[in-house]
């Protein structure tokens, strides 16, 4: 259980508080509304490449981190495709030094074309390294194009070719700061050993004077339903080959996907998990094996995915897949295992509440969903579904005719 | 990037550096079986962890993967319950079962909501004390451990960590060596259970347990470990000494990046010069805005990161700087690292710099420790050593205690360029002058 309490800046800033007297520490938290989703299809990765630049120093403050270090603390950033968020924890005494830095990048970019350059080659460097350097490094790329057509979710946080982060301008910069980094655009979550009254008073002075500017209201073209089987195949140079099924599924908000969740846990939540003990121990097809949902705030994916032992051929692998998963749509689940994989997302949920930093980006995060209540609630949602909610889930959503297939053939194939 | 200027007065707030870090000593218990306990309460979060620690990490085996396949298998079925069995009892409860393993140890570690402490310790002693290791779970263990293997065998940072072992302690030397994958398949049932019964004994084990753990608790986990075998392998050689060699490259055809890395080996952690070379590497490579992430990520943009850090086992040590790069600017990325190495051994740490560095380490301790599991994960190192909690107060002071002249001091002593290894695994690079080529023999 998190507690919190919540307050709204005249600017539109919203902040939480969690007070956690136990911590020596802060975490600070501010995640802006905006991701991959709210790119130009000429300029995807673009979102990414931003959040990199807002370490590039401000007018006043030239340098972001060194101040940060000096303060005992450790910031980061990450970004992907619904939004962007930036951390900082530091001893709790130095909070203020947070509250200095953020709100001074959140009006005071000061970007040179030099600085452009510089970070756009280490975006690029970054592309090589997690996405053309690594064995399967391709497979979103490749997915994610197959699964949408017209929504922004068809490129990945990375974008989808070096060469958009290459040909990014610095108007392109001044539009997207101007555009989504606003008060009004963004959350700020902070939890250790704070009084909230006193924090939200300690905000009003570094951030209550900031421009409020207009939210953005992006629309977004909505993806077309799915009704004939999508596939694509490449051979890559890879030790064994890896075969991706996905389906489309609800947004973030809808019941579906507390059902997915519970339905990709069945299938992958643990060693005790039905595709590991079914198809890596009991036939042995696979070397690994795994199930998620990608929890965006539009539509989503239903992901089930694993890698060929040698000798095994791919009709047979993609078989055994489409067998779980038509196990899931014919029998509902007995009710020790569905006790099961509900008491591990409360513990998972446990665990993840042990420090200032899990329970700040938790906060932050359920503010972006547009109900904070739900950092305590979803234990409820879970414990309310039943085996046969499940089951009709999988039979309405877990189908041939929606589904996209990867196939990343390796060198031992048979 | 313009907006309107702000009127209130935006001046950097004051910073205050924390005088002392204070890491609780965990209290010790010996049990009859003479398996020391450390606990470390902490009842307000509503879950306990307990790790298992022994020494039955890779540089204690004799058959290649024979350390991990123990260790991986051990929850793989007992007389009393299958693999599968096992897996959904701890699911089940929701309890978290993770195994680690590096060059000298392995840890068996349970994490469990208070309630079901004792029904995890339940399994835990079918996993600890009498797990049978199943021919056939091996079997498809060692099949997919070896395809990983190989995968992982594509990557080029990963190739760079073996071949950097290799190519510092030499491969033969426990700390040096690495198998080809094929050896999976000639592992036998026989050997793992050996290794099982001589190094899982209460002689090779300590306990640290952590979070909600009452008197009661404590007590139930003792009964248990006294139940665990005594004896077992707990003395060995010495080991070769190191046989360095002074530049190793590997081609890959493809690769989009090299990975370099240069390093040596030095001492373990109890050396007197450890906690300073500690210090030597984190200003070169050991956070972000370092020299060497300054040089070759923000300045010349050839990476996307870049580190440098101190790795210390049982019997040595060694220092490493690692990136990885755009293949066309290898070569002048190594001659970057190899500046400012050299950098360190003329000129002296400006004050500023070095001040930051002590506060960025005192704030990576003081990350380590916030929540109640950190701290057991300190603890664990610290007896690891042959330390007890105070080491770490004592850690930060001699952190603090460090030079401008004291790092120039070591880093001459101890990074000579001739004396260090380069690694570069990476795509062919034909064109390169031959000198380099002539070395790589």
């Amino acid at each position: 259980m998190i507690t919190y309490a919540e307050h709204r800046l005249a600017n539109g800033l919203t902040m939480v508080v969690n007070r956690d007297r136990l911590s020596e520490l802060a975490a600070v938290n501010l995640l802006y509304r905006v991701g991959a989703r709210n790119e130009d299809p000429r300029r995807t990765g673009f979102a990414h490449l931003f959040e990199h630049l807002m370490f590039r120093g401000t007018r006043r403050i030239p340098d972001f981190d060194a101040p940060v270090q000096e303060a005992c603390g450790e910031n980061n950033a990450f970004t992907n495709n619904d939004y962007t968020d930036y951390y900082i924890t530091l001893p709790k005494d130095n909070i203020e030094t947070a509250f200095w830095l953020e709100s001074d990048r959140m009006t005071g970019l000061e970007i040179t074309p030099e600085k452009l350059a510089a970070e756009k080659s280490v975006v690029i460097e970054e592309y090589n390294q997690r996405y053309l350097n690594q064995p399967y490094g391709e497979q979103w790329l490749l997915l994610r194009e197959l699964v949408y057509r017209v929504h922004p979710y068809r490129w990945p946080t990375i974008g989808l070719t070096p060469d958009h982060v290459r040909e990014a301008t610095l108007d392109d910069v001044r539009n997207f700061y101007d555009r989504y980094y606003r008060p009004s655009n963004a959350i700020l979550s902070v939890s250790g050993d704070f009084d909230p009254e006193a924090l939200f008073a300690l905000a009003e002075r570094w951030f209550g004077d900031l421009p409020a500017g207009e939210a953005p209201h992006d629309v977004l073209p909505a993806e077309p339903e799915q009704t004939a089987p999508r596939r694509t195949e490449i051979r890559r140079d890879v030790p064994a080959t890896q075969i991706t099924v996905a389906c489309p599924m609800g947004d973030r908000r809808s019941a579906d996907y507390y059902r997915c969740d519970l339905l990709t846990d069945l299938l992958a939540g643990g060693t005790s998990a039905r595709l590991y003990q079914e198809l890596v121990k009991k036939r042995q097809l696979f070397a690994a094996v795994n199930a998620y949902i990608t929890g965006d705030l539009d539509p989503g994916m239903f992901v089930v995915t694993g890698q060929l032992m040698p000798d095994v051929r791919v009709e047979q692998g993609e078989e055994a897949l489409w067998q779980e998963m038509r196990r899931l749509a014919e029998t509902p689940a007995a009710p020790e295992e569905l006790e099961k994989v509900r008491n591990k997302f409360e513990a998972n949920m446990l665990y993840g509440e042990l420090n200032v930093m899990n329970k700040a980006l938790n906060l932050g995060y359920y503010a972006m969903l547009g109900d904070l209540s739900l950092v305590n609630g979803e234990a409820a949602i879970y414990r309310a579904i039943g085996a046969e909610e499940l089951r009709e889930a999988a039979e309405r959503l877990l189908r041939r005719e929606k589904s996209s297939t990867l196939i990343i053939h390796g060198g031992h194939e048979a | 990037m313009k907006r309107n200027d702000t009127s209130f007065d935006r001046t950097r707030p004051a910073v205050r550096i924390p005088k002392r870090i204070a890491v609780p000593t965990a209290e010790r218990h010996v049990t009859a079986g003479g398996v020391s306990v450390y606990t470390l309460p902490a009842p307000e979060y509503g879950v306990a962890r307990v790790s298992f620690v022994f020494r039955a990490g890779s540089s204690w085996q004799q058959v290649p993967f024979c350390a991990s396949a123990t260790v991986n298998n051990l929850a793989e079925g007992s007389r009393n319950m299958t693999s599968l069995q096992i897996a959904e009892r701890l699911d089940y409860y929701g309890s978290y079962f993770d195994v680690s393993i590096d060059r000298d140890w392995s840890v068996v570690t349970f994490v469990c909501l208070s309630k079901y402490f004792d029904r995890t310790l339940e399994i835990a002693r079918e996993i600890l004390l009498d797990p049978q290791f199943p021919e056939e779970e091996l079997a498809v263990y060692c099949a997919k451990s070896r395809q990983a293997l190989l995968v992982n065998r594509t990557k080029v940072d990963f190739m760079a960590r073996e071949l950097f072992a290799r190519s510092i302690y030499g491969a033969d030397h426990p700390y040096g060596t690495s198998s080809d994958a094929a050896l999976y398949d000639t592992l036998r049932r026989e050997e793992v259970a050996a290794f099982f019964r001589d190094h899982y004994t209460a002689d090779n084990c300590f306990v640290v347990a952590s979070g909600d753990v009452s008197a009661a608790r404590i007590r139930t986990l003792e009964a248990f470990l006294g139940e665990m075998a005594t004896g077992g392998v707990t003395e060995r050689g010495p080991f070769p000494e190191p046989a360095a060699t002074a530049h190793a490259e590997r081609s890959v055809e493809g690769a989009v990046q090299s990975a370099l890395r240069v390093g040596r080996t030095l001492f373990p952690r109890s050396h007197a010069d450890y906690v300073g070379m500690q210090v030597v590497a984190t200003v070169l490579g050991g956070y972000f805005g370092s020299r060497l992430v300054q040089n070759l990520r923000e300045e010349r943009g050839y990476t996307y990161g870049a580190y440098a850090a101190m790795v210390n086992f049982d019997r040595s040590g060694y220092f490493a700087a690692a990136t990885e790069v755009g293949a066309p600017v290898t070569d002048d990325a190594l001659e970057q690292m190899m500046y400012e190495i050299g950098r360190l051994r003329e000129e002296l740490v400006p004050e500023a710099e070095l001040g930051m560095v002590r506060n960025i380490m005192a704030g990576e301790v003081m990350r380590i420790l916030d929540g109640p599991f950190g701290i057991a994960d300190v603890t664990i190192e610290n007896i690891q050593n042959g330390f007890d909690n105070s080491y770490t107060a004592g850690f930060m002071e001699q952190v603090r205690a460090v030079t401008p002249e004291r790092i120039r001091t070591l880093a001459r002593r101890y990074l000579v360029p001739e004396e260090l290894t380069t690694v570069v695994v990476g795509p062919d690079r034909a064109g390169r002058n031959k000198e380099h080529n002539e070395q790589a023999k």
